[in-house]
């Protein structure tokens, strides 16, 4: 297999001496002490479990796709089409799902793909051939049908906010393989989802776990670059004045680290601007693969996430150990044709094209994709407009969502749901124990990966919970 | 065999033999009675008649028949309530709450192996080490430790404390720090800025014995203390102007509870009032306005409702937050743990949670009308007020233009008199898809623009006890559960498992029954009234013999003077806080806080006069030092610290001369960086305005405490360096290091700005390179340039002024139009919009390209002392 880790450490006298961007000797002294101050924090590291994925792309995808439209398909509903949907009443109840309601069936066609024939919508033209490397899981229920908290409660298992983001706990359980680059990378589609930068903080972790976002258009990170006005030269002349201010000051405070850490910091901002600009370079791609993403469509959704998961597969070849691709739009409460259905048109050629991809370098072995939402969509609907109007509200109790790579099953169905997918009814887990599950499939422990916040040993999963065995091949 | 899949470490593979119940019940069935169970069923509690302490409780069961039949896990209520194999499900609160399987399994195991209860399990409720409890015990203030002083290290009666734990660590204490480097120290930790030149040379030249006393009293006095401290204050409460989540909405006038704060530093309010306005203030004090301010502090978290959430839960959400805050910020305890199950490691039993969450449970959100006292700013509020109603007008014209259109296609459709009384909505039907965004998208707007303009309205964001209509708070979604005279009657249950769905007991308000069974203090008389429960609650929390209250507070005093609290961990004072280094210290600093008149100035000179605070970050053997004492736990030597993102940017701003000295009022919009601003970001079902940088130098440049506080989007230069995230509480700001602050500092456009405005400083204030090079130094380090500075430094502005002179600077280009796109919830494509432009009016920074060579080259200077380790780091 193929894996681009060359990239990864430069020797430290080769940078200094080559790179041309180097504080010369002081920055070698500065690096050494440095690295004794941050040693280990992202150092890549052993986890609790031998585990095959060792990265992680995460596809999440916000809005609450629908399960009964996209892999979990309920023919019943046909049946009961335009019935009124009764249920019970409670002061638990948001205002949204009030009202008379009725069952909708779904306006998409089915297909049948892969060696078990696993039902799934046809407009997934590309993803279904890759149905047998990929593990539904049917079980799975949320607990809030609020975007902001529900999308909190997914990526950082606590609904309120505020506790680190998956991808935080996993760096900073695993660390990561290339020191030059971010660990945990987000890459969000063109508005920052509901909750915000929430969704990818690293709570009360040390900030070299935060999440960081690349963007598609200017500087990948905020402020890599210097104004356009500052050329090259002059940067390299500052850093160097810089330097020598530094050194100075470091001889009259012999005793502390954190000084060395800290001109180490700027070398290794250096390092990442100097390593991101070939990372994010998709015209060095072979126009096959660029082709097979779907970056030449027509469909400009397609192009766009085409080219993020293209880029995941570039992180986690350079060694970035977790990727969160986000790709929004999927709150669609009326039209659903039209809605869900342009959705699925602009995820189905790249996210098959990143499975393909991944697999025939070898990458899927030791990469766990995901793809969820932060929770389902309902089998009725408050009418709105006319017959035409067919939609689907929140719902928690069952939701979409499958995985593939590592040590995840493959080409299988786990749980199921009930006949109208308002509910899941077997293998039925909380988001946490698929928390831990994740963690597990990455080689991580959830009750050890912990952090003392807020009075006690903190974890993903919050309290602890149980194993998803059946989600581990 | 059989199937066995306890966890490995618990219980050996082979399976149950005689003992093994024992063993299961003590390694997991006894914990998770204590965690699970005992909060309802024993522990005061016996909901249904069953008690499970003990195992007579357990086999005679309750209402409901036996729970454990030994011997036979098929029978008794137990086994099938954990199972979730019947009707009763625990413990409650569904799915989520159901116990492992490997739990259950151990259950059933233990059962059937005869439910053998190890012994005392009843007794587990109080049994606490005593070390755990040293900050439920009443303070001991004992004398200062007698030391001979024959070195003079001894300023005041913490020197004793601190010197006695040297002398017994073995650790001899450095020497002073030099006078420029305590000048330094003492600003920054009272100001949040560096000393200015002037101020330097003052002290440099003061050769009386009392010259650093006066310079603490100067700055105690300097209305930047405020600004500095309350800042601390703001991160421990969490503030924020707009309220999270979805909407991220702004909290109308949430500035004046952060003006209050900083008023209430900068007069050294004493603290027991403090704790009573900010708890109470409304019952306390109706009639006076600070005090009405002050209960902004209960409403400090992110909280929204939507039509989304559920009302019962969101108001819960608030009751939840408001027990945790109060606990965490006043009492030092983190009483969260105690939502679901009795606190693992404290003396918090869940009921006890619960009553003090009862106190709360009257309390309404409140839009109190109040006007702005002469001394809240009001004087930019015609301008401000201004810019919305135009804002707001100019949206409102674009919606008519698609309302019109929308009205005359409803009125072909179904009539004239249907299309006259129809709504936004309802219009936007019978408009293109494109259009209909658009008006989608202006209506969030104009709701978020109108929700921004009562920033100027005379209301605060407060509370009231019980639901008062005229001031009515509570978004429309949510009112008809919130407004149902809940508060009135209000009955607090204990919620099993800290699930709404799962009420049991009822309890009355309360406080910690600890702090009564282990200090002087009797337990809290709250009454069960609508209005007078906070007041008790308050009176109670600052009641001097209060052991947790002044104890908490001095150490957060040491903790942001010393980089550490006494005890590590200012907001958990319990059995997993770090325990104090210097006990005795703690206690006698608290009692002096409350002999004091709780003055918080008081106890900031009884430890800046202190010897062990004007200590050399240097030892004179660092080797040896750091061996015994590596973290510097004992304050042989001064820990540097690294300056705080705030200190950094109001630095720079200061060094420049750019700093803006206007205080308080509505939150300002500092230069933040253009691809963060341009960013497009979700507001729920649509997108918020772009953000915008005041247009006036003056207001963008104010100290970053008056910035404006939106939860969904923060500075990323304070975030960089780990700013405090406003949706936790933050006892200590971290310092890591990462790359994204050496972008921020070294590649961010504000440097960049504030290096050439501080070239043009030097320029103007001297009157050679080097001279104007060694203002720059004086600025930045408080210290002219060595003669080796000074000669690097002309040889880099001599290559620079080469440099520019042959690379002159493009003018500033023209400002990009900000495209946001947004995916439609209805068709799932993706439309476009022009948002406004950044930069509206805009008095503009100065610009490399209107800047001679020499100017610039300066700025080069400039811009590498912003980023040296002298200007970040205080020693």
């Amino acid at each position: 297999m193929q894996r681009k880790v060359h990239t990864a450490q430069p020797s430290r006298r080769e940078f200094l001496y080559h790179s041309g961007m180097g504080l010369g000797a002081l920055a070698l002294t500065a690096m050494l002490h440095g690295e004794k101050a941050r040693a280990g924090v992202l150092a890549p590291k052993q986890g609790h479990y031998r585990a095959k994925a060792k990265n992680c792309i995460f596809l999440l995808m916000e809005g609450g796709p629908s399960h009964i439209d996209t892999f979990d398909p309920k023919h019943k509903l046909i049946d009961l089409h335009m019935t009124e949907f009764v249920k019970e009443r409670t002061k638990f109840e948001a205002s949204m799902n009030t009202g008379r309601r009725y069952f909708v069936r779904s306006p998409f066609a089915f297909q049948r793909a892969g060696k078990l024939g696993i039902e799934i919508n046809k407009k997934f033209r590309h993803f279904a051939d890759c149905v047998d490397d990929v593990c539904f899981y049917r079980g799975l229920q949320a607990t809030s049908v609020n975007h902001p908290t529900a999308l909190y409660h997914l990526n950082t298992g606590n609904r309120f906010g505020g506790d680190p983001a998956m991808g935080s706990w996993v760096t900073y359980g695993l660390g990561t393989e290339n020191q030059n680059l971010p660990g945990f990378v987000v890459l969000p589609d063109l508005a920052y989802p509901q909750g915000g930068a929430g969704n990818w903080s690293n709570g009360f972790l040390p900030a070299y776990f935060q999440g960081t976002p690349l963007r598609s258009q200017g500087a990948p990170v905020l402020d890599m670059n210097p104004p356009e006005y500052v050329d090259r030269e002059q940067q390299r002349a500052n850093l160097d004045f810089l330097g020598e201010l530094n050194r100075r000051h470091m001889e009259r405070r012999p005793a502390h680290d954190e000084l060395a850490a800290r001109i180490e910091s700027y070398e290794l901002a250096f390092r990442m601007q100097a390593e991101m600009p070939e990372a994010i370079d998709l015209d060095a791609e072979p126009e096959a693969t660029r082709e097979l993403y779907g970056l030449n469509s027509e469909n400009a959704d397609v192009v766009s996430l085409g080219r993020r998961c293209l880029l995941a597969r570039r992180l986690v070849e350079r060694g970035v150990r977790f990727v969160q691709v986000m790709a929004s739009g999927w709150d669609s409460h009326d039209y659903i044709e039209k809605a869900h259905g342009s959705r699925m048109d602009a995820v189905d050629q790249p996210i098959a094209a990143l499975l393909k991809d991944l697999k025939r370098s070898g990458l899927l072995e030791e990469t766990l994709v995901v793809w969820a939402g932060e929770f389902g969509r309902s089998p009725d609907n408050g009418i709105r407009g006319v017959d035409k109007a067919w939609g689907r509200d929140h719902n928690a109790p069952a939701m979409a969502f499958w995985m593939a790579g590592g040590d995840a099953p493959r080409g299988k169905i786990v749980g199921a749901t009930d006949e109208t997918g308002r509910t899941a009814v077997e293998t039925v887990h909380p988001i946490k124990n698929l928390h831990i599950t994740l963690l597990r499939l990455l080689g991580l422990d959830d009750a050890k990966l912990t952090y003392f916040a807020q009075g006690r040993d903190k974890q993903l999963s919050q309290t602890g919970g149980e194993l998803i065995r059946e989600l581990v091949a | 065999m059989r199937n066995c899949l306890l966890p490995a470490a618990l219980l050996p593979l082979t399976c149950l033999a005689a003992g093994a119940g024992e063993d299961l019940f003590r390694e997991i069935v006894q914990p998770t009675l204590k965690q699970q169970c005992l909060g309802c069923h024993g522990e005061g509690n016996t909901f249904a008649e069953l008690d499970l302490r003990t195992r007579d409780g357990a086999l005679k069961g309750g209402l409901r028949g036996a729970a454990v039949v030994a011997g036979d896990p098929g029978s008794g209520t137990l086994i099938a309530a954990l199972e979730h194999a019947g009707e009763l499900k625990m413990p409650p609160g569904g799915d989520e709450k159901k116990l492992p399987a490997d739990t259950v399994r151990a259950f059933r195991e233990w059962v059937a192996a005869g439910a053998a209860y190890g012994p005392a399990a009843s007794e587990a409720a109080w049994d606490y080490a005593e070390e755990d409890l040293w900050a439920f015990r009443p303070l001991q203030k004992t004398a200062p430790p007698e030391i001979a002083d024959t070195e003079m290290k001894i300023r005041t009666p913490v020197d004793r404390f601190i010197l006695e734990k040297l002398a017994e660590k073995n650790l001899p204490p450095g020497p002073r720090a030099d006078k420029l480097t305590l000048l330094r120290r003492v600003t920054f930790d009272l100001t949040g800025l560096p000393p200015t030149p002037q101020e330097v040379r003052e002290f440099l030249d003061d050769t009386d014995a009392g010259a650093y006393k006066k310079v603490v009293e100067r700055l105690l006095a300097s209305p930047r203390y405020g600004e500095r401290w309350g800042r601390h204050w703001l991160d421990v409460t969490r503030y924020a102007d707009t309220s999270g989540y979805s909407n991220d909405f702004e909290r109308p006038t949430a500035w004046r509870y952060r003006d209050y704060v900083i008023r209430s530093f900068n007069a050294d309010k004493p603290y027991d009032r403090f704790i009573l306005e900010q708890i109470a203030g409304d019952e306390i004090f109706p009639d006076d306005p600070e005090a009405i301010l002050a209960t902004g502090f209960l409403r400090t978290g992110p909280w929204e409702h939507t039509g989304m959430a559920v009302a019962a839960v969101t108001r819960q959400l608030f009751l939840d937050d408001v027990t945790h805050h109060v606990g965490q910020t006043f009492l030092g305890l983190t009483l969260g743990c105690a939502r679901c199950h009795d606190h693992k490691f404290d003396p918090i039993p869940t009921k006890d949670y619960y009553r003090m969450q009862a106190v709360f449970a009257s309390t309404a959100f409140a839009r109190r009308p109040l006007d702005f006292q002469p001394y809240e700013p009001t004087a930019g509020f015609a301008a401000g007020e201004k810019y919305y109603s135009d804002t707001i007008a100019d949206l409102d014209r674009r919606m008519d233009l698609l309302h019109e259109r929308g009205r005359v296609r409803l009125a072909a459709a179904k009539g004239e008199e249907a299309a006259a009384k129809a709504a936004s909505g309802a219009l936007q039907r019978y408009l293109d898809k494109e259009e209909g965004e658009t008006l989608k998208l202006l209506r969030k707007q104009k709701t978020l623009h109108q929700g921004s303009a009562q920033r100027f309205n005379p209301i605060a964001t407060a509370v009231s006890s019980g639901l008062v209509k005229a001031w009515n708070d509570i978004p429309s979604g949510a009112n008809s559960y919130m407004q149902k005279g809940d508060y009135a009657n209000a009955q607090t249950h204990v919620l099993v498992g800290g699930d709404l769905q799962a009420p049991s007991d009822p309890v009355s308000p309360g406080a910690l029954e600890a702090v009564a069974r282990y200090s002087a203090l009797p337990a809290a008389d709250i009454p069960q009234t609508v209005s007078g429960r906070r007041r008790a609650l308050a009176e109670w929390v600052a009641d001097p013999r209060n052991p947790l209250t002044a104890r908490v507070m001095v150490n957060r005093i040491w903790q942001y003077h010393f980089g550490r609290g006494i005890a590590a961990n200012p907001n958990n004072f319990g059995k997993m806080g770090k325990k104090p280094t210097h006990p005795q210290l703690l206690d006698w600093l608290a009692a002096f806080f409350v002999e004091q008149g709780w003055s918080v100035k008081a106890v900031h000179r009884v430890i800046l006069l202190s010897e062990a605070y004007r200590r050399s970050a240097e030892h004179p053997t660092p080797a040896a030092l750091q061996q015994t004492d590596p973290e510097n736990l004992y304050l042989a030597r001064f820990s540097p610290r690294r300056l705080e993102a705030e200190e950094i940017r109001d630095s720079m701003l200061a060094v420049a001369g750019e700093l803006s000295d206007s205080t308080g009022g509505p939150g300002t919009y500092p230069q933040i960086n253009s691809d963060a601003a341009r960013q497009p970001r979700h507001a729920q079902g649509s997108l918020r305005p772009a953000y915008q940088p005041a247009p006036k130098r003056r207001d963008r440049n104010r100290r970053s405490i008056y910035s404006f506080q939106q939860r969904s989007l923060l500075d990323p230069m304070i975030e960089a360096f780990n700013g405090a995230n406003p949706d936790l509480t933050c006892e200590r700001r971290e310092s890591s290091t990462v790359p994204t602050q050496a972008f921020a500092l070294l590649n961010g456009e504000q440097s960049h700005d504030m290096a050439l405005i501080m070239a043009q400083r030097v320029e103007a204030e001297a009157d050679s390179p080097a001279r104007r090079i060694a203002r720059a130094f004086k600025l930045a380090y408080g210290r002219s340039p060595a003669d080796d500075e000074l000669a690097l430094a002309l040889d880099h502005y001599a290559k620079m002024c080469e440099h520019h002179a042959a690379h002159p600077a493009r003018p500033r280009g023209e400002e990009p139009t900000i495209v946001a796109m947004i995916t439609s919830e209805l068709t799932g494509e993706k439309y476009q919009f022009a948002q406004p432009r950044l930069k509206v009016d805009y008095e503009h920074n100065p610009h490399p390209s209107e800047a001679t060579p020499e100017t610039r080259a300066l700025a080069d200077i400039a811009l590498a002392l912003f980023n040296s380790n002298e200007f970040v780091y205080v020693y």
